[in-house]
């Protein structure tokens, strides 16, 4: 399996504490903007994305394995707080707890069944999770769920003060999260257990033969992207205060795997860049077929051929994402001499 | 007639192969000799095609032919043949030669002649699945199906690795055969085999040539190609 | 239950001409081709389109789609496929992935989103074991028979089955006997893609045909080729009657949990070798 081509990793601790505060600031500078550019709303619906494409990128960017079925856990997450907040009470805290939970569980015994496989396997039977799963959510558990039309819920203050309809609480709290997770995703990447993971992708054998039980590290890791998927799910829900199958739905795993690959696989920078990237076109695009429509005298195709053709240019042309594709640039002006 | 200049060869991020040059003239029995893992098996995979080099040129007649795939290179009348012994095991071995003819563009009753002139006893397993076939008997199936067509240059990897003493004799006694008629580059650990056969000797390790014996003398002393291993 | 069991081998006769185009895929180049499913969902909607344009005469409108999609399945697998050749198989699945998405908007702007029943093309019900089956049904399930003999056949004793065959097995091997594997397994490909045309055409009447069919036929078709065997292309056939049956006789006391239930077969094959093994330790029964 081809890696993506990275420069060596730093050994732990020679990261200095302001290369890290530098990136989080830039990070949070960088959507603070955003917020000012577009609606603050559209920028947390952008932030709460950004984890969840974080969490993949650790599963597929940095351990190298594809899963079509990744949107399973973001619904965990996203039902298991909202059935809390409907059912048992209104503590915003508690809720995040049950939908993280619901993560936990839910990938620490599936991902013990999913790890089993390997490649194409491994990609499809976590899509069979993800079918299963929209099915109880869908159908069989309707009576909890509500199935098709959706749960509504309301959340109360979180530690007393924060209220996630308002604005501006949700934005920083938002905000926080996802610096925390990019700075917790960074400090185990560069870590001791974050090369071996990388290792892992590169050549799991060899890592065999230097005596680690792989299995273990890469339980470890499907639970804890599976976790920070749950974590972007239950935001999801607090923020909207309603959820339905689609935050369960198999189709979700596109969105996220296109956002992983234009930013770049394997680079949290990446990664929020290609989710970004993502929403906008999510976002925007439908806004401007039918302004473009209006212009041409036949029909313009919708959305998803877009994302179809870009899947394809990516795959074809851009393989590193637009992370890579600018770095390769940068190495050669370097290498040419323009760049001192 | 083959001039490999100066090339390396990647396995992965390994460099496997370095800075190599090596010559085979028409009618030569060329032996390749090495240790395990001296880069033997990534050098004849790259002259037959299926690998490219990262550097340096592999011309035959005077053309260039590295970065030519294995396909186009075995229609130029190279063959090559794999150390694993690997035969097409769900079809029979008349299949099997059946395929190779096709390949060469050759009628299957000259083809199966052919590989029949080479080992008589083939006739008796002709509708045997492929499969079945003893690891001496696969050998002698696979340098049969490398001769249909009009071979110019045959390369083998080990044939007479994993065999016992009666069969490698049984190989032994077709490759002396084969001489002068045909070209070859083998692969070959066995040095009494290779110093009954060859014409000359390269000494490979570590990726590179460090050694090459020319000299009948030299030749037919193994303890003297022993000290280069 | 009768009936049950005779939809279940009409499901798993579908399933069957479409899986099998994707174990060759499969078997041969080691890409999951996603793109599949659009030349199933392409040819049915074509289909419908023909039907009414040659006054309603089936065999000439499946033969007309069949061969409409020909020239699709080559683009596809000149343009997509064969750069994927040698590729990891993520990326084949992505690009695949995005042809899918592109052919199903394509569809969407042709025909547009409501859905296109088909009426049974031939309206006769046979008496067999006391209940009534519709003949057309019988007549895709002898069909989905007769090629897996035919398919046999022609691995068993054309020239290009058993290039393909040896090429499975030894791919270097072919080629340096002067083959060029890849161009047979192009060949292989359109066939396969021609076989999905068929399933598509052949479920039209059955079901009703909409954009999103080839989504939905694609998991199950993996795990059809999964529980047979990937690359197994005789496994192929029973696992894809094992599934049609799963599917009916799910479908029959719980309707939505048909698919769900296929899924949970196939993760049970998947994890069947770990999970025996889990087993045996749980219950202190020595390995070997």
């Amino acid at each position: 399996m081809r890696s993506t081509t990275r420069h060596m990793p730093l050994p732990a601790g020679s990261i200095t504490k302001s290369l890290v505060s530098r990136d989080l600031a830039f990070v949070a500078a960088g959507f603070v903007a955003l917020a000012i550019v577009m609606k603050m709303h559209w920028a947390i619906d952008f932030m709460i994305f950004c984890i969840f494409v974080l969490s993949y990128d650790l599963l597929y960017g940095y351990m190298g394995h594809l899963s079509f079925g990744h949107m399973l856990y973001f619904g965990a997450g996203a039902y298991g707080s909202a059935i809390w907040l409907a059912h048992v009470n209104a503590n915003p805290f508690l809720a995040i707890m049950a939908g993280l939970f619901a993560g936990a569980l839910l990938s620490s015994f599936l991902g013990l069944i999913a790890l089993q496989t390997h490649g194409a396997s491994f990609a499809l039977i976590n899509m069979a999770f993800n079918e299963i799963g929209f099915f109880l959510i869908h159908s069989a558990l309707s009576d909890y769920t509500y199935g098709e039309d959706g749960l509504s819920c309301t959340a109360g203050k979180l530690f007393g003060f924060i209220n996630f309809y308002n604005e501006r609480h949700s934005f920083i709290f938002v905000l926080v999260l996802l610096l925390l997770v990019f700075w917790l995703l960074r400090t185990l990447t560069v870590s001791p257990f974050g090369v071996l993971v990388r290792s892992i992708k590169e050549d799991e054998n060899r890592v065999k033969f230097l005596g680690y039980n792989t299995m273990t590290y890469k339980w470890i890791t499907f639970v804890s992207a599976s976790i920070l998927a749950a974590l972007a799910g239950g935001m999801f829900t607090m923020i909207q205060g309603f959820v339905s199958p689609i935050t369960i739905s198999p189709f979700g795993n596109v969105d996220v795997i296109f956002a992983v690959l234009i930013g770049g696989a394997g680079n949290l920078y990446g990664a929020l860049i290609g989710g970004v990237a993502f929403m906008l076109i999510k976002n925007f695009l439908p806004v401007l077929i039918p302004e473009l429509e209006k212009l041409v005298p036949f029909q313009v195709p919708q959305w998803e051929m877009w994302l179809g053709i870009v899947l394809l240019v990516t795959v074809f042309a851009l393989r590193k994402g637009l992370v890579g594709f600018v770095r390769q640039k940068w190495q050669h002006r370097r290498q040419v001499g323009v760049v001192s | 007639m083959l001039e490999v200049k100066g090339i390396d060869v990647s396995y992965g991020h390994a460099r496997v192969v370095h800075d190599l040059n090596l010559r085979l003239d028409r009618g030569e029995m060329v032996f390749i000799v090495g240790r395990n893992g001296a880069g033997k098996t990534t050098l004849l995979k790259t002259v037959a095609g299926l690998l490219r080099p990262v550097k340096g040129t592999i011309t035959f007649q005077d053309k260039e032919i590295h970065g030519l795939p294995a396909e186009k290179l075995a229609r130029r009348g190279f063959r090559f043949v794999a150390q694993e012994k690997k035969v097409f095991s769900s079809l029979t071995v008349r299949s099997n030669i059946e395929l190779a003819a096709h390949g060469a563009g050759e009628d299957l009753d000259t083809a199966l002649k052919k590989a029949t002139s080479i080992y008589p006893d083939l006739s008796r397993f002709m509708d045997k699945k492929a499969g079945g076939l003893s690891g001496g008997q696969r050998e002698i199936l696979l340098i049969g199906r490398a001769l249909i067509g009009e071979p110019k240059i045959l390369l083998i990897d080990e044939p007479t690795e994993g065999l016992a003493v009666i069969v490698i004799e049984d190989i032994f006694r077709i490759l002396r055969e084969m001489k002068e008629k045909v070209s070859a580059v083998i692969v070959e650990q066995n040095l009494s085999v290779v110093s009954r056969l060859a014409d000359r000797i390269y000494i490979m390790k570590e990726g590179k040539i460090i050694k090459e014996f020319a000299n009948k003398a030299e030749i037919a002393d193994i303890t003297e190609l022993e000290r280069y291993l | 239950m009768i009936e049950t069991i005779a939809y279940g081998c009409t499901i798993g006769a579908i399933l069957y001409f479409f899986s099998i185009g994707l174990a060759i895929t499969f078997g041969t180049m080691h890409i999951i081709n996603f793109a599949h499913g659009t030349v199933y969902a392409l040819g049915a909607y074509l289909f419908v389109t023909f039907l009414s344009l040659m006054g309603g005469v089936f065999p000439l409108a499946l033969a007309a789609s069949i061969a409409a999609m020909l020239p699709v399945a080559y683009v596809i697998e000149r343009f997509v496929i064969r750069r994927l050749y040698g590729e990891s198989m993520d990326y084949a699945m992505i690009a695949t992935y995005g042809v899918l998405l592109i052919g199903t908007e394509l569809t969407k702007m042709v025909w547009g989103t409501t859905p296109q029943p088909i009426n049974d093309p031939v309206g006769i019900s046979l008496s067999l074991v006391g209940v009534y089956l519709s003949l057309y049904r019988i007549i895709v399930v002898a069909s989905a028979i007769a090629l897996f003999f035919a398919l046999r056949a022609f691995f068993n004793r054309s020239v290009v089955g058993r290039i393909v065959v040896a090429a499975l097995e030894d791919n270097e091997g072919v080629r340096c006997l002067g083959i060029d594997v890849n161009r047979y397994f192009s060949i292989v490909f359109v066939l396969g893609s021609s076989l999905a045309v068929l399933g598509g055409v052949l479920y039209a009447p059955i079901s009703t045909v909409d954009p999103y069919m080839g989504f939905d036929i694609l998991l199950l078709a993996f795990a059809v080729v999964i529980v047979g065997g990937m690359g197994n292309l005789n496994g192929t056939f029973f696992s894809a009657l094992l599934l049609g049956m799963v599917m009916a006789i799910t479908g029959r006391y719980w309707s939505q949990a048909a698919h769900a239930m296929v899924f949970m077969v196939m993760a049970i094959v998947l994890v069947k070798d770990s999970l025996f093994r889990t087993i045996r330790r749980l219950f202190g029964i020595r390995t070997a």
